[in-house]
């Protein structure tokens, strides 16, 4: 599939979700890996040790399968083409940070890549902010990348 | 809408991005990645589809009332301040002039914007990128996925407190 049919209809599908169903407040909140992993982890803490964790209006209201939803689809789709095979862990401490940073960066501007490019297209003045500061980021590291390539050879 | 249809339609909605992520590869940060690196755009295109499509889409549902927009991410406590800025619309400002929005928060939105960007660059893809290659068995990506979910637990019970200028 290429990937211009998944923008395509994901895009009708985060907004059609947020016009037709009673997802927002927030707005623009039909997908986020970083922010609904925080309601349905808070969520679950919050019922099991009574604390107070922050969560959004429509966390009280459902439970933010996002993020096992994602998980289960691209299970499906891996085994139903036979794509699905286990691959060794080689830099396990790594990506454990990277991702421990990724989440707690977006806990505090509201979004992980999906929803900051969501934001953006919905024409959300700090949507479009964090995506430009995204689009800096991705070319100086892939920059830096590639002369490093280069230095090795 | 009872809380059990709405957990499931996230649930759904979730399904459905998943299996198309998975057979289109699709991954919001490698697009630009691979576009620098040998000029292949084909990711790009999805980013690109995704980002008219939305603008297209929520400009037609907003010309007929039917989208909710401009409201505060979180209903009470930290980050209700700038979460009700968050909600500033470019084709609706209300007279607010864009010079208002550059505050703190317009910074660190920038910097967390770039710090993403770099991240997500070394560890080879973006959110929902991890989330696929996890599915598909890829134990680095699973790594991601535990810093990811532990971040949560750590950030609130211990670094919140230190993140109260964030939206001073």
């Amino acid at each position: 599939m290429k990937p211009w049919i998944f923008g395509v209809a994901a895009g009708c599908i985060f907004v059609l979700a947020d016009a037709l169903l009673p997802i927002s407040p927030p707005s623009a909140y039909a997908f986020c890996l970083s922010c609904h992993v925080r309601d349905l982890v808070n969520t679950a803490l919050n019922a099991a040790v009574r604390s107070r964790f922050q969560v959004t209006e429509v966390a009280g209201r459902a439970l933010m399968l996002t993020s096992p939803g994602v998980l289960i689809g691209a299970f499906i789709a891996a085994r139903m083409h036979g794509e699905a095979r286990p691959r060794k862990a080689d830099r396990p401490l790594l990506l454990a940070v990277l991702g421990f940073l990724v989440m707690t960066i977006g806990i505090l501007i509201f979004g992980c890549p999906t929803r900051i490019v969501l934001r953006a297209g919905y024409g959300e003045i700090y949507g479009i902010v964090a995506l430009a500061g995204m689009g800096v980021g991705i070319a100086g590291a892939t920059l830096l990348m590639k002369l490093r390539f280069r230095a090795g050879k | 809408m009872s809380a059990v249809l709405l957990s499931l339609a996230f649930l759904g909605i979730g399904l459905v991005v998943g299996f198309l992520a998975q057979r289109s590869r699709m991954c919001f940060v490698a697009g630009l990645r691979d576009w620098i690196l040998v000029r292949d755009a084909e990711l790009l295109t999805g980013l690109f589809a995704f980002l008219a499509t939305v603008w297209l889409m929520t400009s037609v549902l907003s010309a007929a009332g039917l989208l909710h927009q401009g409201i505060p991410e979180y209903p009470h406590g930290a980050g209700a301040a700038a979460g009700g800025q968050t909600g500033v619309l470019l084709r609706n400002m209300n007279g607010l002039r864009l010079s208002s929005l550059v505050n703190r928060f317009f910074f660190v939105t920038l910097a967390g914007g770039f710090l993403v960007g770099v991240f997500s660059v070394v560890a080879g893809g973006c959110v929902m990128r991890q989330h696929v290659l996890c599915a598909q068995g890829d134990r680095n990506a699973l790594f991601y996925l535990a810093g990811f979910y532990g971040a949560v637990v750590v950030y609130y019970a211990l670094l919140s407190r230190f993140f109260g200028w964030v939206y001073a």
